[in-house]
C-alpha cells in the first residue's frame, strides 16, 4: 500500500461562470520515505496537487488515499484530525503564529489534538533541537531571522510524527546560504528518519536534491517525470 | 490553556483597539452596576419608607371585602374587640412576629375655628406603633403620647393649611357609623413628615380609642403585623391563610407592597428604566464587540488558514475566537468594577440628596454595592461578548483552508 495514491484526480475552480480545470485526471503513488519534488510552471496545478494530497482541499474528481485512508468519504472534522495526524506542513512564508514563541509554535499541533502541556512541550524541545534550535525557544517569530523561522516551520511539521511533510517552496523567502541549510536538514531528516517529504519548488538545488520529480504541465502530469 | 496565551497575546499586541473595547464594555458594566446600586438603594428607602415610616408593617389583616370595600361600608368590615384578642394570640404564635397593632381608618373634616379641610386619620395604638416605626419615629416624627389620649400628630402639609403647631387646639368632625354627626376637640402633640406629597397635606395619626369615639364603634378595621425579616412575608401569610381556613375565618391578608401603590409605581419605573439601559448597554457593547473580533478575524484570516491546516477544527477556531473575546470582556469588566467601587465611594462620601417626584422630603442620593448584582452582570456581558464573536469566528471558521492561506 502506497503512502499517497491518487486515481484519476481532478480539481475544478470556478471562476465566475467559468470552470478553470486545475488538475486533470491525474493519478501518482508516493512511497513511504520517498524525497519528491512536483515542479512546473506557474499555474500547473502544482499547489493545487499539495493542497489536495494535504487534505487542504478536495477534488472535483477522482479518488484520493492518504496511509490508507480514503479522502473522499471524511467530513470536515474528520479531515481535520486525519490533517493533524497524517500531514506536517511547511508553507513558502513559514505562518507561524506572531504571538507564540518558538517552543509554542512546535507545541501547538500536539496541543490541538489535546495532548497535555508537559508532553506537548518535551516533545517539541527535541524536534526543535533536532532542526538547531535550541538556543531560541523563547524567540517569537519576529525575532527570528527566515531560516531559523523555516526550521520552527520544520520542527512544527515534524512534531506529530506525520506520514508524510508537505513543503510549499520551502526555499522561495530564503537566501541561497539558508535554502542550502534548510534543504541539507530537510535531506538530513528524510535519510536519517525516513521522513517522507513533498515539495512544490521552482528551485534548481532543489530538483537536484530530490530522489524523484513529478512535473506538471497544464494540470496534467508529463512523461517528463523520473525517478 | 493555550486559547487563553493567544488570545491574551492577541489582545496584548493590538492594545489601542483593545483598549477601546475594554472602556466600551467597563463603562457599560460600571453604567450598569451603579444604576442597579442606586436602584437598590432607593428600593431599600422605599421599602423603610413604607414599612416603617407610613407604618404598613409587613401585612395587614382585615375581614373579606375590606380592601375592596371599604370606603362605602366601613362599619360592615369592622374586627370586633374579640376578633382583635384572638387574632391577636393567632399572631402572638408565630415564631416571626414582632408586634402586631389594630388599626381604624377614619376620615372627615378638620377645622381651626375658621378654616376646615379634609383629613384622613388612622387610629393606632402610641406604644406599638412606636415599635412598627423604629428609628423613623427618631427622624421624622408623629409618634403619639399614650399619655395624652387627647393629643394627635398632623402631617406637615395639613398643618400648614390650618396654621396649627404643637400644641394648638383643633376639631375633627366625622360622621359615626350610624351616620350621626361628631365631633371631638383635640390638641395638637406634633407634626410629621409622611414623605409622600400626595398624603401629606391630608394625613393624621390619632389614638385609637379617638378614633373608635369619632365613629362609635368598638374593635379595628385592620391589624397590621411586623415580622423579623422582610423575606418571612411569603411564608407567614400562607401559613396565616391556611390558618384561618382551618378556623373558617373569612379575612384577607395583603402583604405591604399591595398596599404601597407608590413603591409599586416607583418600582416598575425603576426596573423599565433599567431594563432599557441594559438594553442600550448590551447593544454597545456587542456592536463595539463585534466591530473588534470582525478586524480581529480578518486580520487573521492567514493564522486560521494555519491552525486549520494544523488540524484545528472549525468549533475549535470559534472557541478561540470565543476566548479572546470573552478575556476582553474580563479586561473590561475589570476596568468598570474599579470605575464602579470610585464612583460609588465619591457619590456616597459627598453626601448628596434630592426630592424625588411624589415625595415630601429630600433623600440621600446613595449607591449601593451588590457584589452579587456585579458578578451576575459579568457573566451576563462575558456571554453577550461570547455571542458577538461567534458571528465573525463562525464565517472565519467555514472560510476555505486554501483560501485562508492565500489572504493577503
Amino acid at each position: 500500500m502506497s503512502l499517497v495514491e491518487c486515481r484519476g484526480i481532478s480539481k475544478n475552480y470556478k471562476l465566475g461562470e467559468t470552470l478553470v480545470p486545475a488538475l486533470s485526471d491525474v493519478s501518482i503513488n508516493i512511497e513511504k520515505g520517498e524525497f519528491v519534488a512536483v515542479w512546473g510552471p506557474s499555474g500547473s496545478g502544482k499547489t493545487s496537487l499539495l493542497n489536495l494530497v494535504g487534505l487542504l482541499d478536495t477534488p472535483s474528481a477522482g479518488q484520493l488515499k492518504i496511509a490508507g485512508e480514503t479522502i473522499s468519504t471524511q467530513d470536515d472534522s474528520s479531515l481535520a484530525v486525519l490533517r493533524n495526524k497524517l500531514i506536517g506542513f511547511v508553507f513558502q512564508n513559514f505562518n507561524l503564529i506572531a504571538v507564540l514563541s518558538a517552543l509554542e509554535n512546535v507545541m501547538l499541533p500536539l496541543q490541538i489534538r489535546g495532548e497535555s502541556p508537559a508532553q506537548a512541550r518535551d516533545k517539541a524541545v527535541s524536534k526543535l533541537d533536532a532542526v538547531g534550535l535550541a538556543t531560541l525557544y523563547k524567540s517569537r517569530p519576529d525575532q527570528m531571522s527566515g531560516g531559523q523561522r523555516q526550521r520552527v516551520a520544520i520542527a512544527r511539521a515534524l512534531v506529530t510524527d506525520p506520514a508524510i511533510v508537505l513543503a510549499d517552496e520551502p526555499t522561495a523567502n530564503l537566501d541561497s546560504v539558508t535554502s542550502d541549510q534548510i534543504l541539507a536538514l530537510m535531506r538530513d531528516l528524510n535519510q536519517k528518519q525516513n521522513v517522507t517529504f513533498v515539495f512544490s519548488t521552482h528551485d534548481p538545488r532543489l530538483l537536484a536534491s530530490v530522489s524523484r520529480k513529478i512535473r506538471l504541465q497544464d494540470g496534467q502530469i508529463t512523461p517528463e517525470e523520473n525517478s | 490553556m493555550f486559547y487563553i496565551t493567544i488570545g491574551f497575546r492577541n489582545i496584548l499586541k493590538h492594545w489601542r483597539r483593545s483598549l477601546f473595547t475594554a472602556t466600551a464594555v467597563g463603562a457599560g458594566f460600571s453604567a450598569i452596576s451603579l444604576f442597579a446600586g442606586y436602584i437598590h438603594y432607593v428600593y431599600y428607602g422605599l421599602t423603610l419608607q413604607a414599612v416603617r415610616g407610613e407604618g404598613l408593617a409587613h401585612l395587614t389583616i382585615a375581614r373579606h371585602g375590606f380592601f375592596d370595600n371599604a370606603s362605602l361600608n366601613p362599619e360592615d368590615n369592622l374586627l370586633s374587640n374579640e376578633d382583635v384578642t384572638h387574632l391577636g394570640e393567632l399572631l402572638n404564635k408565630q415564631p416571626e412576629t414582632v408586634t402586631w397593632t389594630p388599626r381604624l381608618a377614619v376620615s372627615g373634616l378638620m377645622t381651626n375655628g375658621h378654616t376646615s379641610t379634609i383629613f384622613i386619620a388612622e387610629g393606632m395604638d402610641p406604644l406599638r406603633e412606636a415599635l412598627i416605626r423604629g428609628r423613623f419615629r427618631l427622624d421624622r416624627g408623629g409618634i403619639l403620647d399614650p399619655k395624652f389620649p387627647n393629643g394627635i400628630c398632623v402631617s406637615s402639609g395639613l398643618a400648614k393649611l390650618l396654621n396649627l403647631t404643637p400644641s394648638s387646639r383643633a376639631t375633627l368632625f366625622t360622621n359615626t357609623s350610624t351616620g350621626q354627626a361628631n365631633a371631638i376637640d383635640v390638641d395638637v402633640h406634633s407634626t410629621y413628615d409622611t414623605g409622600v406629597a400626595a398624603t401629606n397635606d391630608k394625613s393624621l395619626r390619632i389614638p385609637i380609642d379617638m378614633a373608635r369615639r369619632l365613629y362609635d364603634v368598638e374593635g379595628a378595621d385592620r391589624i397590621r403585623l411586623l415580622l423579623k425579616d422582610e423575606s418571612q412575608v411569603e411564608p407567614v401569610r400562607t401559613r396565616l391563610t391556611a390558618l384561618f381556613k382551618t378556623e373558617n375565618l373569612a379575612l384577607d391578608i395583603r402583604d405591604w407592597k399591595q398596599l404601597s401603590a407608590f413603591y409599586r409605581q416607583v418600582k416598575s419605573l425603576f426596573d423599565t428604566i433599567f431594563s432599557f439601559i441594559f438594553s442600550i448597554v448590551a447593544i454597545v457593547v456587542i456592536m463595539s464587540v463585534v466591530n473588534t473580533m470582525s478586524m480581529t478575524v480578518v486580520e487573521r484570516t492567514r493564522e486560521i488558514g494555519t491552525l486549520r491546516a494544523l488540524g484545528m477544527k472549525r468549533g475549535q477556531i470559534i472557541a478561540l475566537f470565543s476566548v479572546e473575546s470573552l478575556l476582553l470582556a474580563a479586561v473590561g469588566v475589570s476596568v468598570g468594577a474599579v470605575i464602579t467601587l470610585m464612583v460609588a465611594f465619591i457619590v456616597n462620601s459627598l453626601g448628596l440628596s434630592y426630592v424625588p417626584p411624589s415625595s415630601s422630603d429630600r433623600v440621600p442620593l446613595m449607591v449601593d454595592i451588590l457584589p452579587g448584582t456585579m458578578v451576575l452582570t459579568f457573566f451576563l456581558l462575558a456571554f453577550l461578548t461570547s455571542l458577538a464573536a461567534l458571528f465573525p469566528a463562525s464565517g472565519a471558521s467555514r472560510k476555505g483552508i486554501v483560501d485562508a492561506l492565500g489572504h493577503v
